[in-house]
């Protein structure tokens, strides 16, 4: 991740397009990715990143809301989003759920997983952003794509 | 995700449970796949395989086949570019 832009840098180099707090419930996950899709649309990114990222979005959410908040809707996601000047897109998802060790997670790609139903959304979002952090034990993701 | 991968599911068990073990599933209308379907679709296509039948996707979008390929599971499937091509696979 460039030097410049981490996430000391409130309101520094990066612009924010949203920031919206959601019950957590998955309507709301369509909800954040439709307004996520707009602002894509209007910065005029590439269909292809614009799905990547869309799909990236989508699997974060979901994780925030089945997991972080086992899908209670008096919990709440929060999810932003920012552009730097140079057209790199942040976007960060949080959750107020008890947070998880992301390096004791399984690969996906182990061939005994192969044919297990779940368990691929965390490593799907690495796939498809160009730079991923967790923090906060698990409770926020921040995703990059350049 | 949600209603949609649910509504899928259960037209598959229900379909499975009727004895149809040979299934196609098109994927014209469908402009990505997420993890929650990717997960259904890998689970039923060992549930049909281990039945003596097969789970076969029809025009997924170039979007579906590079999510599948990300994680590694797009060579278990035969993929066809319309449901006859497909139907006739399983005689």
């Amino acid at each position: 991740m460039p030097a410049d832009l981490t996430d000391n840098n409130p309101g520094g180099d990066l612009s924010e397009l949203l920031n919206l707090t959601v019950p957590a419930d998955l309507n709301s996950v369509d909800t954040i990715t439709d307004a996520i899709a707009a602002n894509l649309e209007s910065l005029q990114v590439p269909e292809q990143k614009r799905l990547e990222i869309g799909l990236a979005v989508q699997e974060a959410l979901v994780n925030a809301v089945v997991h972080g908040c086992k899908g209670d809707p008096s919990k709440h996601v929060t999810c932003r989003m920012d552009v730097d000047p140079s057209g790199r897109i942040l976007i960060m998802v949080s959750d107020p759920g008890p947070g998880f060790d992301v390096e004791r997670l399984p690969d996906p790609k182990q061939p005994e997983r192969t044919h297990h139903d779940h368990g691929r959304g965390v490593y799907l979002i690495r796939q498809l952003m160009d730079d991923v952090r967790f923090e906060r034990g698990g409770r926020q993701i921040r995703m990059w794509k350049y | 995700m949600g209603p949609a991968v649910d509504g899928l599911r259960q037209t598959i068990e229900e379909t499975l449970g009727n004895g149809d073990t040979r299934l196609i599933l098109n994927l014209a209308e469908v402009p990505m796949i997420d993890s929650s379907g990717i997960g259904l679709v890998v689970r039923f296509l060992a549930s049909t395989k281990q039945r003596g039948g097969n789970l076969k996707l029809v025009q997924p979008s170039k979007f579906a086949i590079q999510t599948l390929r990300l994680v590694g599971v797009l060579n278990l499937f035969e993929i066809f570019d319309n449901d006859d091509a497909a139907i006739a696979s399983f005689t």
